[in-house]
């Protein structure tokens, strides 16, 4: 290996460790909000919670479609810039973006529609919680897409080296993910 | 030292001072060697704040009904002492040494994110100063410091105090696991041609099982806080039972966190006693692969135990019992590292330098810590003593005698590394006997404080409940351990007014961070070395004998 290559391979070494530190980081975060939600809910029956009856849940699956939409974007421009399709990697991460905002917006709907406050019995803050910290991480992919897209701008990917792209898809599909565990833990148990 | 033991570094330039000089070069640094001394710095000025506050608490419980701080300011001070030794004191203490420490040892020119460290100092530095000025605005939190919500929820704590605790622990969380990723990626990254993790320095292994347990810890303790900022500024109703909250979630998140976090003040100090020892036993660190997986079963064991903190809260039988068999379990890879230290010192050429004293003194008092921690662990015994002086006394020995005293010992042992000047001896063994005898003059009597019945946390006694006397020796103790802690300023301060030996190896030690010069030079290492066994130093010194030939 060249020496440029062997720097190059460290580079990336160490930016997908990292990642992968503060993804596990994140899990252990979503996770032990998940679980305190479903501590507290334990042994109260007049907990208050949302009944999933299939209009009710219009909003929300249209919602998670519109999320997973975006990560299979995302993904896919990665995989466009990997053969060496600038345009391919624009498209995908412009895609992405634009989701990711309707998402957040559609969340926004979401929470207002339903007529709960934070302040609304135990379950109300649940909920507040749960959705506003994930739109906050959602918004934070966003910025990570952005800065992307205006360095795809400048060219400054090529298929061997684009894991800044790499580590926004680790990041922007994870996002998507803890979002369906959410979805489950607020919607469907 | 034989003659050809500089054949590592070929060359050893005069030390260069790393970044621009002045106040500017210390402020927008990223060198981890000077980021290293400012966690240092930083973190010996809380402590000793920390210690202050001990000794206004002392003062204020050596004799019965006392009037020197009152309840209110009391309360305070405890809470402020215990938030600021483990958050402010111990922690960066031992992020110092990991900063300035391991990417030397590990043959690195610095860590993964140098930027990202320099965020984690400050944000430390600005957390613990905002913390710190709730004195003089509204007043200190006052509610211990695990902050048992719902006595922080604001109906009951409607002062400002929580909410600067709040604000302050967040920052430090979001420190500290900036840091702790940072050491991850350096170790498991940037090690030196041919530094296996199994050829790493002990040190290097606990800092990295340390930072594990931080990643995976912390997130609980963001949560609660969140939750509980939350709740005190938003109207939520998560720690509120009458709306359906739940008041021993709290309990829960903050303990799953709390526990974890005890190794994440013990492990650094296990590392570091790991490295002394053997130098100055003029012997390998005996297991050293039993050592070394046994921090990663205290990491994994760490997160199974945190329930111990809860047994009086009403837990179901079964939770008692899995939770009281964890603790016990955890005593043994403890155990085996105890009897590692004293298998590495048997036969071994002790030279009982004061950084030597302070790892012995580690051991000993670490022991103490740990066999009341085992007793609490048997849940009739914590039922009794649960909130009693018995339980300061157990994480006190844990805590001070363990954590403390392996950061003195470093603190002797790296000081010529980090400044090209040996602190004075005799001084320091003073401060090893005053430290040693002074810990022990306050501490133990606590265990017979708990035994009597004397609760934790009370800002007074009455007279006649056969306490006074014991109090009065932990208070006088208290002051025997202040006087140490001078003497140790004094040897700072006299050691670094001496012109520079730079003496690059002076303990004649085995690991890389010795082979480079005193202070390091700007890029730590001229060349980069190769390594073939966990002590590539002695194997550059002693060809013949190298440890890498003596295991074919």
């Amino acid at each position: 290996m060249t020496a440029v290559a062997t720097a190059d391979a460290r580079r990336q070494g160490i930016a997908r460790t990292g990642m992968l530190a503060a993804l596990a980081s994140e899990t252990v975060f979503f996770g032990t909000l998940l679980s305190a939600y479903l501590f507290m809910r334990l042994d109260q029956p007049g907990w208050l919670q949302i009944t999933a009856t299939p209009a009710r849940l219009i909003l929300p699956v249209l919602n998670t479609s519109v999320l997973v939409v975006s990560a299979l974007a995302v993904t896919l421009g990665e995989r466009a810039v990997a053969r060496g399709s600038q345009r391919g990697l624009a498209a995908g991460l412009a895609a992405a973006l634009v989701l990711g905002l309707v998402f957040v917006g559609g969340q926004i709907l979401e929470f207002s529609s339903n007529g709960m406050r934070p302040g609304d019995q135990a379950f109300g803050g649940v909920f507040f919680t749960l959705m506003g910290f994930h739109a906050l991480h959602v918004l934070a992919g966003v910025v990570l897409l952005g800065i992307n897209l205006v360095r795809t701008r400048l060219g400054d990917f090529s298929p061997a080296r684009h894991i800044a792209v790499t580590m926004g898809t680790w990041f922007w599909v994870y996002v998507t993910a803890v979002w369906l565990a959410m979805f489950v833990g607020l919607y469907l148990i | 030292m034989p003659a050809d033991a500089h054949a590592l570094t070929h060359a050893r330039p005069t030390p260069a001072s790393p970044g621009r000089p002045g106040l500017l070069g210390w402020l927008s640094t990223v060198d981890h060697k000077r980021i290293g001394v400012l966690y240092l710095g930083s973190g010996l000025l809380f402590f000793l704040l920390g210690g202050l506050e001990a000794l206004l608490i002392r003062l204020q419980l050596a004799r019965p009904g006392e009037t020197l701080l009152g309840p209110d300011i009391y309360n305070q001070i405890f809470t402020m002492h215990g938030t600021t030794m483990i958050f402010l004191g111990v922690m960066p203490l031992a992020a110092g040494f990991g900063n300035y420490l391991i990417p030397l040892m590990l043959g690195a020119r610095d860590v993964a994110f140098p930027k990202l460290n320099a965020l984690s100092y400050w944000v430390f530095l600005f957390a613990g100063l905002l913390m710190n000025s709730s004195f003089v605005f509204g007043g200190a939190p006052s509610t211990g410091w695990f902050a048992y919500a719902p006595l922080t929820e604001r109906a009951f704590s409607p002062g400002t105090g929580v909410d600067f605790w709040i604000l302050g622990v967040l920052l430090l969380g979001l420190s500290t696991t900036l840091g702790s990723i940072n050491f991850i990626v350096t170790i498991l990254q940037l090690r030196a041609p041919g530094m296996s993790l199994n050829r790493m320095p002990m040190f290097a292994w606990t800092m990295l099982v340390t930072s594990m347990i931080a990643v995976f810890a912390l997130p609980s303790l963001t949560v609660a806080i969140l939750l509980l900022l939350l709740d005190r500024q938003l109207g939520t109703h998560f720690y509120n039972v009458a709306q359906g909250g739940d008041a021993l979630l709290w309990q829960h998140l903050f303990w799953f966190f709390g526990h974890p976090e005890v190794y994440i003040l013990i492990l650094p100090a296990m590392g570091m006693v790991s490295e002394i020892i053997p130098v100055f036993s003029r012997k390998p660190l005996f297991g050293y692969r039993v050592v070394a997986y046994s921090s990663v079963a205290i990491g994994f064991l760490g997160f199974t135990v945190w329930a111990h903190h809860m047994f009086a809260t009403g837990l179901p039988s079964a939770a008692l019992l899995v939770f009281s068999a964890d603790s016990f379990l955890i005593g043994v890879p403890t155990g085996v590292k105890v009897f590692s230290w004293l298998a590495t010192m048997w036969r071994g050429r002790l030279r009982l330098t004061t950084a030597m004293l302070f790892a012995i003194g580690f051991i000993a008092l670490f022991v103490i810590g740990g066999l009341g921690g085992v007793s609490l662990a048997v849940v009739p015994v914590d039922w009794q003593l649960t909130d009693t002086y018995y339980v300061v006394s157990h994480f006190h020995y844990v805590l001070f005698g363990g954590s403390v005293f392996a950061i003195l010992g470093a603190a002797y042992y790296w000081f010529p590394k980090m400044t090209g000047r040996r602190l004075g001896e005799g001084l320091g063994k003073l401060h090893f006997w005053l430290t040693f005898v002074g810990m022990n003059l306050v501490f133990m009597p606590m265990h017979i404080l708990g035994l009597l019945g004397m609760p934790r946390r009370i800002y007074t006694y009455a007279a006649g409940k056969g306490w006074e006397g014991w109090n009065m020796i932990a208070t006088i103790g208290a002051f025997v351990v202040a006087l140490s802690m001078l003497v140790f300023v004094v040897n700072l301060i006299r050691s670094l007014r001496r012109p520079p030996t730079h003496e690059a190896d002076p303990w004649d030690a085995n690991t890389l961070e010795w082979t480079t010069a005193s202070p390091p030079l700007a890029y730590n290492f001229a060349e980069i070395p190769t390594v073939r066994s966990a002590r590539p130093y002695w194997d550059a010194k002693h060809p013949d004998l190298a440890d890498w030939k003596a295991r074919r």
